[in-house]
């Protein structure tokens, strides 16, 4: 299934949007918005209303938890992955009871990591698509 | 005299002592022959009046004598460790009596030593002497044992600070040559492939470097918290065999895995139990020559389940075993493949194994090559 949505990719640091931007691309003829903190993704989540959300967790201004409260607010319905580079149980936690969809630690090897984004957006997606 | 020589290193001029008895001839006695010697000194005539004294005045020494109206010195002695535990000045009695009994309790009331009266004032020096030099030498230890633990949880913040801080953008160097190798932005001249793979593998190996530093600091700070959850441990090794084998056979090597017929489950968790065998099966691999055969084997005893991995390499040196499970305990024992190694890998093993209660341990087998066996708890 190739994966054609609208993504917001919420990350601080550069190389790690072109990095995971690369990835997206991978499953799909995506159209991607990046932004550099929490307050931006949620401002753009407003404007744009993606079809996904990747968030990273350590952002300036408003972390990655804030802002999946703060889009959550804005849409309940809202599907978001949070990007991690330490697999801390406790934001794990957090962010699963804010109802993010999965996590995936930044640092797995491109190759899992793409099977994990695949997977959980064809889990999210399932319903929304005509089976082939 | 030894005391003598000591008393060089450890200033004891101006210490202060508190003398303790209701003889007051005595108690004025004892004190000029302390002042004489340049200490500081506080009297008291009663077990209750020292309690007082104590109190304010501080000491460093308790010189206190057992027979008194009131409560005696033993009872005073046992409120005053009830009052300051370990941290009481060392008391010694002064006694008339010196019968063993009486020398037993009043070891027990926790003092340090006794005079026998009348007092020989050399005698009383030198063990007063002793005495305080043994105070401020444990005292002068425990502060140094905090500042080392201090300065050990610092060297831990910052390893794990910098570890992570260095991390994302290797994984992000790594992710994109994987992207530049794999063709997904155009394809490469064999010169280039060359390069891109360089930086892979480069990057590759700090990652997992920064990855242990990480885990060594998370582990020390006391932040390796364990969830154990019902885990397949069979399944778990065959996994991780089967990933370990394509690794494996870059150097035509081989790792076998019986199980036994065995299928436990065990209250364990499993990434982290994950991240031994990983290790423990790179390190088999790492430090066997080219072409060896690793088995991996799964038993059960009565009260427990164990691993073990064995290799064909050359063994732990007999000299060098205390440091296998050290952190940075590297041995001269080298890869075999020009391989990395941090020194960190069974160093993190041991802290997770421990943590599930368990033991690992490495034994050099008669036929040659090392077995490691993990023993968990069923």
């Amino acid at each position: 299934m190739a994966f054609n949505g609208k993504v917001l990719l919420a990350d601080d640091e550069p190389h790690i949007r072109k990095f995971v931007g690369l990835l997206l691309k991978q499953l799909g003829p995506v159209s991607i918005i990046e932004a550099c903190n929490g307050q931006e993704g949620v401002a753009r989540y407003q404007q744009e209303r993606p079809d996904l959300v990747l968030l990273d967790v350590n952002m300036p201004i408003l972390d990655g938890i804030g802002a999946l409260r703060a889009i959550r607010q804005i849409d309940p319905d809202a599907i978001a992955i949070m990007l991690t580079s330490l697999a801390s149980r406790q934001i794990v936690e957090e962010a699963a009871d804010l109802g993010a969809v999965n996590y995936v630690r930044k640092d797995t090897p491109k190759d899992e990591l793409l099977k994990t984004l695949r997977e959980t957006i064809e889990a999210c997606f399932e319903d929304d698509e005509p089976a082939p | 005299m030894e005391s003598t020589d000591h008393s060089n290193r450890i200033d004891l001029q101006g210490r202060k002592i508190l003398v303790v008895d209701d003889d007051r001839l005595n108690v004025r006695i004892l004190a000029n022959i302390l002042k004489q010697e340049g200490f500081t000194v506080s009297e008291a005539n009663s077990g209750e009046k020292a309690l007082e004294v104590y109190e304010t005045f501080r000491p460093e020494l308790v010189l206190l004598d057992v027979m008194m109206p009131g409560i005696n010195g033993f009872e005073t002695c046992r409120q005053l460790r009830q009052r300051y535990g370990e941290k009481t000045a060392p008391v010694i009695f002064i006694t008339a009596k010196s019968e063993s009994d009486d020398v037993v309790e009043g070891l027990s009331a926790g003092g340090v030593d006794y005079l026998p009266k009348p007092v020989r004032a050399k005698e009383a020096i030198a063990r007063i002497r002793t005495h305080l030099q043994n105070r401020l030498l444990v005292e002068q230890q425990a502060l140094l044992v905090d500042q080392l633990s201090k300065a050990n949880a610092a060297k831990n913040k910052f390893l794990g600070m910098a570890a992570h801080d260095l991390r994302n953008p290797l994984a992000s160097i790594r992710g994109l040559a994987e992207f530049l190798r794999d063709g997904v932005v155009g394809e490469l001249t064999a010169d280039q492939l060359d390069l891109v793979k360089t930086i892979h593998e480069a990057s590759q190996g700090m990652l997992d470097m920064v990855n242990e530093l990480l885990d060594v600091a998370t582990i020390e700070a006391g932040e390796l918290k364990i969830h154990p959850e019902p885990t397949a441990l069979t399944e778990l090794l065959a996994k991780a065999v089967y990933l370990a084998n394509i690794d494996a056979a870059k150097k035509g090597t081989k790792i076998d895995f019986h199980s036994n017929d065995h299928a436990p489950t065990l209250p364990i968790d499993g990434a982290k139990i994950k991240q031994v065998i990983n290790n423990l099966l790179s390190n088999g691999v790492k430090y066997s020559p080219p072409g060896s055969l690793i088995t991996v084997e799964l038993t059960r005893d009565d009260q427990h389940w164990s691993f073990a991995v064995r290799d064909q390499g050359p063994g732990i040196p007999d000299s060098e075993r205390g440091k296998l499970f050290q952190d940075f305990g590297q041995l001269s024992v080298r890869p075999t493949g020009g391989e990395k190694s941090t020194g960190l890998g069974l160093a993190i093993c041991r802290k997770i194994v421990d943590a599930h209660h368990g033991t690992i341990s490495a034994t050099n087998q008669p036929t040659g090559g090392c077995e490691f066996r993990v023993t968990l708890p069923s």
